[in-house]
């Protein structure tokens, strides 16, 4: 056996070598990162009539923005529900989580079920329905920011459930659990003891999914929270105004860009606290595993 | 490549316990998760059944009249219509994208596609009435692209925001970046083993992909065309932000028109409960469609 054995070629060739790819993802790049940088051009452009950059520039429409009572009002209003949301999720769904695990394995099909409602059926679907039904049932709490929050909470809730369901099976809750008990903790000491530090990855990612899921909804907060002014619903109005209102149009763009900005640190900081993340597949993927082996 | 199945699998469960009838077992079994599945109930699937019930009901009893009456109008057909092409384009052009960006950065170093996966994270939550904005800040009649090129003598008028296209290009911002997140994991399951066996039996690359690569990959990619199928026929904010209002000149999709008659019709809800029910029908045919490409994909792991 002396023939060299040749080390076989990785299935993709490395794609310095290959022009085709780096132009492809030249093309991505720009198409990705142009809309981001033509919306903060924006919000420094002074008079812009005839070229790719504005003629001169300004930070009036920053002063603006941030003296325009409206906007800031609305911003602080989607602050507080994307907030509430996400304490409000977490606080529902960490308890029904764990207690799937550890205690009635029979929740875990109704919690998919149900996290399936807003993972395929459009937001402005679901929103509806809570019209009617709110109608019907509570006309008082129509329009009321507590029902747009619950609202959101409903939409959001999946997104925490996976994040907050993975990170327990990381940690493995059911033995941290059974020790717990061995050692006559009761189930509230084990959550807030046990397993709440064991699982903030899934904690932190959850609650940022759910905040950035309230902060830029819309078909919701038009729907049901008729009257409230989060940030989408004011960019929304903004942005029909364009014409009638230009400088509205650049504080458009200021908020659009704190925006963006926001979600760029939050996005950060899960990429952050899930650098050691295992492979996960399409949504679902756990649950169906999971029923095929019965 | 671990999934979070095989952990599952080696842990220990809390073994069932057995059924009391008391109503302190109950307790015992339900009262953590009663919050949730309140939510659930209460502000997920009971709302959903409610359009459905109230699609189907008129003056006296039930009745099949709103359905005729929004399926016959020519307005509702143009939306509904619309809103399928559009979803099958948005698809097919986030998979013909997203397929190939997947898989050339699963196999890019480490720190490069952790540049590009934040990237992408960032575009994909780039969605709604900003990303409307963002469109008229680049290709709107003041956009930088359209000034940038008419600056340069070009005389490029860009696609109206209102129009198909403008549509296109605008879904397409977040649905590329959503196909190539959902589908980069599953690229991981094509096992570099696979390729050196191919290659000690003397397959040639294309050979590779058309035998085994592709359909190991086909029922992820599937499922990934199907997602952004679904979630785009469901798209309103940026629908909204770029043609909503737009009077009769502006596209006509499935969600505009239900927000449209929300917004306008008070004796209308009964005609959006239909459009409502027709989106939540679509969607279910899809998620049953995706399980079952789950199931299939889960094979090979």
């Amino acid at each position: 056996m002396t023939t060299a054995r040749v080390a076989p070629a990785p299935i993709a060739r490395p794609r310095e070598r290959r022009i085709g790819t780096r132009l492809f993802f030249l093309v991505a790049a720009i198409y990705f990162i142009l809309p981001l940088v033509a919306v903060l051009i924006f919000t420094f452009a002074g008079r812009w009539t005839a070229n790719i950059l504005p003629d001169s520039y300004t930070l009036d429409w920053w002063k603006q923005a941030i003296g325009n009572p409206e906007l800031v009002g609305s911003f602080s209003t989607s602050i507080v529900l994307a907030t509430g949301t996400a304490i409000l999720d977490i606080l529902f769904v960490v308890p029904a989580a764990y207690w799937a695990r550890v205690r009635n394995r029979r929740l875990r099909p109704i919690i998919e079920l149900g996290a399936a409602i807003p993972f395929c059926l459009p937001y402005i679907v679901i929103a509806f329905g809570i019209l009617q039904l709110s109608g019907i049932v509570v006309p008082g709490l129509q329009g009321t920011f507590l029902l747009l929050m619950l609202g959101h909470t409903a939409i959001a809730f999946p997104f925490v459930y996976w994040a907050v369901d993975a990170a327990m099976s990381a940690a493995g809750v059911e033995r941290l659990s059974e020790a717990a008990e061995a050692c006559g903790a009761t189930p509230f000491q084990i959550v807030r003891r046990v397993i709440v530090p064991n699982i903030t990855p899934g904690l932190v990612t959850g609650s940022i999914l759910a905040f950035a899921t309230s902060f830029g909804e819309f078909a919701m907060a038009q729907v049901v929270g008729r009257g409230l002014r989060t940030v989408p619903i004011w960019s929304a109005e903004a942005l029909r105004s364009y014409i009638s209102a230009p400088g509205t149009f650049n504080q458009l763009a200021v908020i659009t860009f704190i925006t963006f900005a926001l979600l760029f640190v939050l996005s950060a900081i899960i990429v952050y606290w899930n650098r050691n993340q295992t492979l996960r597949l399409l949504p679902g993927a756990a649950a169906v595993a999971e029923t095929e082996r019965g | 490549m671990a999934t979070t199945a095989p952990a599952e699998a080696g842990t220990v469960t809390a073994p069932a316990r057995p059924r009391r009838a008391s109503a302190q077992g109950w307790i015992s079994r339900w009262l953590p998760a009663l919050p949730l599945l309140v939510v659930i109930g209460g502000l997920l699937l009971a709302p959903a059944l409610l359009l459905v019930v109230q699609s189907f009901v008129g003056t006296n009893g039930l009745t099949l009249d709103l359905w005729t009456r929004v399926l016959s109008s020519e307005l509702n057909q143009q939306a509904i219509l619309t809103s399928v092409v559009l979803g099958v384009a948005c698809a097919t052009i986030a998979t013909i994208v997203g397929a190939p960006m997947a898989w050339l950065i699963s196999r890019m170093f480490a720190k490069s596609r952790a540049g590009w996966l934040a990237l992408l994270n960032v575009a994909a939550n780039f969605g709604g009435i900003g990303l409307a904005f963002a469109y008229i800040a680049v290709l709107g009649t003041q956009g930088m692209i359209t000034l940038g090129l008419q600056g340069l003598g070009i005389g490029f008028v860009p696609p109206r925001p209102s129009s198909f296209i403008g549509l296109l290009a605008a879904y397409s911002y977040t649905n590329i970046p959503l196909f190539v997140l959902l589908t980069i994991p599953a690229m991981g399951i094509l096992r570099s083993e696979w390729w050196e066996a191919a290659q000690t039996a003397s397959a040639t690359r294309w050979q590779f992909w058309r035998m085994i690569g592709i359909p190991v990959l086909s029922p992820f990619i599937a499922g990934g065309w199907l997602l952004i199928f679904t979630w785009s026929i469901g798209i309103y904010g940026i629908a909204y932000g770029l043609a909503g209002g737009g009077g009769a000149a502006a596209i006509s999709l499935i969600t505009l028109q239900i927000g449209n008659i929300l917004g306008t019709d008070v004796f209308g809800a009964g005609r959006a409960a239909v459009l409502a029910v027709l989106l939540m029908a679509m969607a279910t045919a899809s998620l049953i469609v995706y399980r079952w490409l789950l199931r299939r994909a889960l094979r090979w792991l």
